[in-house]
């Protein structure tokens, strides 16, 4: 079934409580995180931030984020196989990035993209559309 | 593998160990020359290593990486028994979540919250198969009491004062060869352990909160609360990392400051602590 569209409303609802989860989580200022800020590339945040993050926004937000769930997400229907080739995304990886993290400017959804550096995409909004896919699984 | 269980490890038997629950013991030597209190919530953090390393059957294991909140009740003593407890929240590839704390006597000597170890493969720090021995002689009638002969005090220099609310130090990692912990903590890759550091960044908050105007009368602090732990990366043996601590405030019973350890130009941890002022015996 179709995901069904997360609307802006839905991400301005929570957008304030994962930007100050995401601030508490690396240390920086809130008014360092906005919408469109990567974590990695605007706000330094490595792996052990995206484990911590993930843990915050579950107790405060009272969801389940299984693990790998944002890259499994990020792929969705397309088999490992299609999505990345020798560990580079393919076209078809790179057309499914730009529609499910269409928070992401395209320009940064660019090819050679590396699938291990998918990650380096994600911005405090794509957190915010995490938390609200973990809300509706939840309902 | 001459290490095992000499020098870093600090859980003598398990005496429960079901999927969410583990309990154990651990008895601090008589003739430990230091027992910081750091080790208590390393014993603990160990024995939640040891349930979530069996419940995936040693084919990976977990390493320091968050603590939202340690919080100390008594500095333990030789001779001391810690009766040691951990509750696994979560358990997967990815990583361990847990609570846990150890009491002497019937009384919290530490309590840690909202624990997080990242997963890594096993073999790249000991022998599965030696790892699964351990577990079954700690879950059957343990270990021998009083190995551990105590850890030496951080090897700080170069101790410097920014304004009256900052203190940098260098810290000097031992050598593989001139502290036994490194092969008792991972066999086949030699790291610093977090809690030692976070040690040396506790020794050097003390030592900041001391030079602080409502303190300066203190005979002596302690630690009594550590939160927002982050362990970023290894630290080699024989490295120097730059730490630096910082106030944040004080008053006349306690200080707050933030902790930070950086080598090779990267932050390798950051926590926050609370000192306090040590009680009369």
């Amino acid at each position: 079934m179709p995901e069904q569209a997360i609307t802006q409303p839905e991400i301005d609802a929570v957008f304030p409580k994962v930007a100050q989860t995401i601030a508490d989580a690396l240390g920086c200022d809130l008014d360092e995180v906005k919408p469109k800020s990567s974590l990695i590339e605007d706000l330094d945040a490595e792996s052990i931030d995206f484990l911590d993050l993930v843990f915050r926004l579950e107790k405060g937000f009272g969801v389940k984020i299984p693990r790998g769930k944002i890259v499994e997400d990020a792929r969705g229907p397309l088999p490992e196989s299609e999505f990345e080739s020798k560990g580079v995304v393919t076209e078809a990886g790179l057309a499914r990035l730009r529609q499910f993290l269409d928070e992401v400017p395209t320009e940064r959804i660019k090819t050679p993209l590396k699938a291990a550096e998918v990650p380096r995409l994600f911005t405090a909004e794509t957190f915010c559309k995490v938390v609200i896919r973990a809300q509706r699984a939840a309902a | 593998m001459n290490g095992r269980f000499r020098s870093f490890s600090f859980v003598d038997r398990i005496t429960l160990c079901s999927a969410h629950r583990v309990e154990g013991h651990y008895t601090v030597p008589v003739d430990a020359t230091r027992f910081p209190a750091s080790l208590m919530a390393e014993a603990v953090g160990q024995l939640a290593a040891w349930a979530s390393m069996s419940q995936l059957d040693f084919a990976i294991r977990p390493v320091a990486g968050l603590a939202a909140e340690a919080h100390y009740g008594q500095v333990p003593q030789p001779g001391q028994r810690l009766e040691l407890q951990a509750d696994i929240e979560r358990c997967d590839a990815e990583a361990v979540a847990y609570r846990g704390s150890a009491t002497i006597d019937g009384q919290l000597a530490v309590e840690i919250i909202d624990c997080v170890g990242p997963m890594l493969p096993m073999a790249q720090f000991d022998d599965p198969e030696a790892v699964r021995a351990d577990f079954h002689t700690l879950c059957g009638g343990g270990v021998p009491a009083g190995r551990f002969g105590g850890v030496p005090a951080p090897l700080l220099s170069q101790i410097e004062t920014t304004g009256s609310e900052r203190l940098q130090a260098l810290l000097s990692v031992p050598l593989a060869e001139a502290a036994p912990y490194f092969d008792d903590h991972f066999p086949r890759r030699a790291v610093f352990p977090g809690t030692l550091l976070l040690d040396a960044l506790a020794d050097l908050a003390v030592q900041l909160a001391q030079r602080s105007a409502p303190l300066r009368d203190a005979a002596a602090l302690l630690p009594s609360r550590v939160t927002h732990v982050k362990i970023r990366s290894f630290t080699e043996p024989g490295a120097v990392l730059q730490l630096e601590v910082e106030l944040l405030d004080a008053d006349a019973d306690r200080a707050r400051l933030k902790l930070a350890a950086r080598g090779d130009g990267k932050t390798v941890a950051t926590a926050r602590v609370e000192v306090v002022r040590r009680s009369p015996a």
